[in-house]
């Protein structure tokens, strides 16, 4: 299989969150009490969770000098040479051919390096669950494997989320840019960040109105396990008695899931 | 709609106003979006800067309740301008009509005006007619009293600054929304015109159509691809609903309710039955005798017959106005008994609610059917009441969701589109049709031991098989029509129990049957052509897809469709022609193709709009009872002074509560309401929905920051907001979206509240039509909930 993408169109995005419900719906991710908003505009959650691996950010901007309010969608890049894969010391995250970097839950110990080695900030832990995994966006791998698209993709009312063989959606995002130079801003996000991603953006404002971070260097950022322990602030290493419970736990859990390994979240 | 959903693709111009589309209509942003990525503008007019204005190319602000005054104004650009498809102006149009001297216009009032009864005397808005009862017409538009000079003097008195003076539009956005939608005037350029309840709901909201509707057709864009004027239906099937009759004044298919005095069928067809004396002028609604007698069949079948006037005395009488806000006045009054809420939630929906939950109070009996426990049906253990003050005996029925039961679903776009039941209801959990039918089997067994009246309930049809859950299409059916005998019509030979194959062949002499005429075709011998799924487009690719479902009346995907061509059947613009007269077609006799068209008569031979008796568009009418041009007016209350005359809001408007209008002394603020994409209509489904309660969880307030400012709130304050009618709290979202607007050099703030929450389910809050008033539309009683007067303040924490 060719290697997949999405594409992120915020000119095409109106801010509806369907993409949002249709995550939690798919990956049956439970609903997180909030209150109000809690973040700018509509935003709720306030960041991405181990129950949101997608959100809608709500940006009140100035474009050539008029008001301007755009939407910006968060989830896993899905990067070429993914940093959470290389930091991870068993392997749990590995990136597919077909494009999604998918968890196997089995394998993962809890050690939370891959948190600190995503470039994007995106894996989160379940600090709330005796059983704690890793969550992030799968790009819904178990809908790629019988021919479907992401959940968030097939539900979006106006195409804002296209998906489709990566070098295509390159080309479809340089055509939009180029059939509209003065409406886009004139790069991809994702085109070369990380080194490449399989989540590509673009945009009719800079990349970080819409909340995404623009310092990830332009080729791949490949921590291994040691330089990611190194980065560990000392605090967390006081976690190390916790990881190694976590561990037997998951040995067991290993034990039994063995039969029908499962390559989602 | 008089277009559909696709067919938006094809727009050069799309204007959105009195609708946030991309919130409320998400999907109709499928089209629009790729309209625009085609090279068409997208304008967003709305006092609000929304989703949907975020999405659209240039956004125009207006001060709520000033849509005619707006759109007065864009009328005048494209008169003075003359930007106006003159040829469409003439032939299709009322616009060389001739006006009685008897009309006139002073002051913010049209001639014949009784101030006493608050009405006017439409009689003195007429055409001046020929001998042979033809209207007389100019065709050189000349004439001072043709319609066109009318409207010119009319209009003029609405020039750009005029109109920016009150509606709060920035000159600069207005001017280029004025060019931008009038360049469609050539016609060879088409523009759609997108609306919904921001424009309805307003004591002017039937003219706001009309302006909308007036603006069209000066363009020539009514009956185009990728034009015309469109209401996008508040709710999934609305459009379903009121097809078959959902309003008091309508019976199914739009005929008229019939009302007191009109004591025999005769006497209402009098009055029904459109007349004309011009060849030209098909005058559709000539056939009306045929769609009631059909319906009354359909309703008492062989119980009707000629010589008790098909059981026409079965049909009520309406006694007055018996909409929404009547209702509950009259519940309040105590003058009802019961109500059936069917998927409804006044508590929580209706104008001035607080008022309409004491309402229920007085019911003897109240019966709800919903998905959930909606706060009607726990009115009477809201928070601040005493249950045991309340006698109403309420019951609460589980119904079936959409997704739990078969049949159909009418878009706006009026296509019929049949559903397929994906799952079992839960539990006890019954469909609509089945609790009726249940209900309406008991009635009959308990009329069988007598009772008062009770022929129309034991002799109605009721011929849905055998089971108790009725044959919904056997239900269909009914509605599509059928022979009750055989019989011949238009030279064809139809035997009894065929199903009619369109509603050409409907008689009024009791051989047909038909639940609503309009649907006449959707159901036929050759199957359910609802639940067509055929992709394959017309020849002319404009996205009809004629083979997918089936769309009323007679599968015409784009109404009026006639209009499309010049008088000789040419296309006004042949790249996107919607039907053209092919002379070649029916060996060399000729024919239409493309959709279907708007009757099958030659071009020449009949004027385009079918419907009117005129057999054209009309720029001036008489149906409306707040005059022939759409004026403005300031809505019930307003900061302002009508600054286009000594008449502050409509002269007929029903004023049911003269001591809860509030004054801008004390309320000097602009409110207004709407929905987010999140939430539905009422909250009962969507705040049961834990996933969507996590995105808008709390009822909030939309506040410029220059107000904020002004009154030391924050976002996230908890706020007061007071009105005439009662008091809700909030939290504050402090916005640059909305902005304080300048009117006639003063400046006036207006703020908006969705209305989606209740005191029942998960998410709850105060509900935003705790503040609105009990007043509606002159024609169609629509409430005003889209601008009233409220103040607000900073409030401490709730509980
Ligand atoms: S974005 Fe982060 S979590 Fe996702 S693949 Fe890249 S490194 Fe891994
Ligand atoms: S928590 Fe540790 S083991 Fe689990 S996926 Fe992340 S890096 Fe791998
Ligand atoms: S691709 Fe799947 S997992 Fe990722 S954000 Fe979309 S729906 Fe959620
Ligand atoms: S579903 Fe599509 S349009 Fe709606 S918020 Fe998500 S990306 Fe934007």
């Amino acid at each position: 299989m060719a290697m997949k993408a999405m594409l992120i169109d915020a000119m095409r995005c109106i801010g509806c969150r369907g993409c949002q419900v249709a995550c939690k719906t798919w990956n049956g991710r439970k609903a997180e009490k909030t209150e109000f908003f809690s973040g700018p505009g509509y935003q709720n959650p306030g960041d991405l969770s181990a129950e949101t691996l997608t959100l809608i950010t709500y940006n009140e901007v100035q474009v050539n000098g008029r008001f301007d309010w755009v939407f910006g969608k968060k989830q896993c890049m899905h990067c070429n040479t993914p940093a959470c894969a290389a930091a991870c010391p068993v392997g749990a995250l590995k990136k597919l051919e077909s494009g999604p970097v998918i968890y196997q839950k089995h394998r993962c110990i809890g050690c939370r390096y891959c948190m600190l080695a995503c470039p994007f900030e995106i894996p989160r832990f379940e600090y709330d669950s005796a059983n704690p995994y890793i969550t992030k966006c799968t790009m819904c791998a178990d809908r790629l494997e019988t021919g479907g698209v992401p959940a968030c993709s097939k539900v979006c009312p106006t195409g804002a989320i296209a998906f489709g063989d990566r070098d295509e959606m390159i080309r479809e995002a340089q055509h939009r840019i180029n059939q509209n130079p003065s409406g886009y801003y004139h790069e991809i996000y994702g085109l070369e960040e990380a080194g490449g991603t399989c989540v590509l953006h673009i945009s009719n404002v800079p990349f970080d109105k819409l909340g995404h971070r623009t310092d990830v260097p332009k080729h791949a950022v490949n921590k291994d396990t040691e330089q990611a322990m190194e980065a560990i602030p000392i605090v967390m290493l006081g976690l190390a008695a916790l990881l190694g419970g976590i561990y037997m736990l998951r040995t067991r859990t290993v034990h039994h899931e063995s039969d029908a390994p499962r390559a989602d979240g | 709609m008089t277009n559909h959903f696709i067919d938006m693709t094809n727009a050069d111009v799309v204007m959105i106003c009195g609708s946030n589309a991309a919130e409320n209509h998400p999907i109709a942003m499928r089209w629009i979006r790729k309209t625009r990525e085609r090279g068409a503008v997208v304008i967003c007019v709305d006092p609000r800067y929304t989703r949907t204005a975020a999405f659209a190319d240039v956004y125009c602000k207006l001060r709520s309740g000033t849509d005619i005054a707006f759109v007065n104004g864009m009328i005048n650009y494209a008169l003075q301008n003359d930007r106006i498809h003159r040829e469409y102006v003439r032939q299709y149009t009322n616009a060389s009509f001739l006006i009685s001297p008897n009309y006139d216009f002073q002051n913010g009032l049209f001639s014949g005006y009784d101030a006493a009864k608050r009405s006017y005397d439409r009689s003195l808005w007429q055409y001046e007619l020929d001998g042979d009862g033809i209207p007389k017409r100019d065709m050189t538009l000349e004439h001072p009293r043709c319609v066109f000079q009318l409207m010119k003097k009319f209009y003029e008195r609405y020039d750009l600054e005029t109109s920016c003076r009150i509606t709060g539009a920035p000159m600069e956005d207005y001017r280029r929304t004025c060019e931008i939608f009038t360049s469609t005037w050539a016609p060879d350029r088409v523009g759609t015109w997108l609306y919904a309840m921001g424009t309805t709901q307003h004591t002017h909201g039937t003219q706001n159509i009309r302006s909308y509707s007036t603006l069209q057709l000066l363009l020539g864009n009514v009956g185009m691809a990728g034009g015309g004027v469109n209401a996008l239906r508040g709710e999934s099937n609305v459009q379903g609903s009121t097809d078959m009759g959902l309003l008091f004044n309508v019976l199914p298919g739009y005929l008229k309710a019939p009302a007191k005095g009109m004591e025999s069928l005769q006497q209402y067809l009098d009055d029904a039955t459109p007349k004309s004396k011009d060849p030209l002028s098909a005058n559709w609604w000539q056939n009306y005798p045929k769609y009631i007698v059909s319906l009354l069949k359909a309703y008492w079948g062989e119980h009707a017959t000629p010589a008790n006037d098909f059981a026409y005395s079965h049909l009520p009488k309406t006694s007055g106005n018996h909409s929404f806000i009547s209702l509950f006045e009259a519940m309040h009054a105590g003058k009802m008994r019961g109500l059936f809420c069917f998927g409804q939630n006044p508590a929580v929906g209706g104008p001035n609610s607080g008022k309409e939950r004491e309402a229920l109070g007085k019911l003897e009996w109240l019966v709800c059917v919903d998905l959930f426990e909606t706060d009607t049906s726990v009115f009477w253990k809201r928070p601040g009441t005493d249950p045991s003050g309340i006698a109403t005996e309420v019951f609460l029925l589980p119904a079936a969701a959409s997704m739990e039961k078969e049949g159909s679903v009418v878009s706006s776009g009026r296509w019929v589109q049949w559903r397929y039941k994906a799952v079992d209801p839960p539990e006890e959990a019954r469909t609509d049709s089945r609790i009726v039918s249940d209900l309406v089997r008991r009635m009959k067994e308990a009329y069988k031991a007598g009772g008062t009246f009770p022929d129309p309930i034991l002799h109605l049809t009721w011929d849905y098989g055998d089971e108790p859950e009725p044959d919904i299409h056997r239900v269909a059916k009914e509605m599509n029509g059928r022979f009750l005998r055989d019989a011949v019509v238009n030279e064809k030979e139809f035997k009894a129990g065929q199903q009619v194959p369109g509603f050409a062949v409907l008689t009024s002499d009791g051989s047909t049957s038909c639940g609503s005429w309009i649907y006449a075709g959707s159901y036929t011998d050759a199957g359910n052509m609802s639940a067509r799924r055929n992709k394959e487009d017309a020849p002319n690719g404009l996205g009809l897809y004629p083979k997918w479902a089936w769309c009323w009346p007679v599968n015409r995907r784009i109404l009026y469709n006639r209009a499309s061509c010049d008088p000789s059947g040419r296309p006004w613009d042949p790249k996107r022609w919607v039907i053209r007269w092919n002379p070649q077609l029916a060996e060399g006799k000729g024919g239409w193709e493309g959709d279907v068209p708007d009757g099958p008569w030659p071009p020449e031979a009949k004027l385009p709009f079918i419907m009117r008796p005129e057999g054209l568009a009309c720029l001036f009418a008489n149906s409306l009872v707040d005059g022939p041009f759409p004026e403005h007016y300031e809505p019930l209350e307003s900061p302002v002074r009508n600054l286009m005359s000594g008449q502050r809001c409509s002269p007929v408007i029903k004023i049911w509560e003269p001591d809860k209008i509030g004054d801008s002394s004390r309320y000097p603020i602009v409110a207004t309401t709407y929905r987010v994409s999140e939430h539905w209509q009422a909250g009962a489904m969507t705040r049961n929905t834990p996933w969507l309660v996590e995105l808008v969880p709390d009822v909030f307030v939309e506040l410029s920051t220059d107000l904020a400012k002004r009154k030391g709130i924050r976002n996230g304050d908890w706020v007061l907001v007071e009105t005439a009618r009662g008091s809700m709290r909030a939290r504050a979202l402090v916005t640059q979206r909305f902005e304080p607007f300048l009117i006639d050099g003063q400046l006036v703030d207006q703020i908006g509240i969705p209305w989606h929450w209740g005191f029942a389910g998960l998410a709850t809050g105060d509900s935003a039509n705790l503040l609105t008033p009990h007043v509606g539309d002159a024609n169609t009683m629509i409430p005003e909930y889209k601008a009233f007067l409220c103040s607000l303040r900073k409030s401490g924490e709730v509980a």
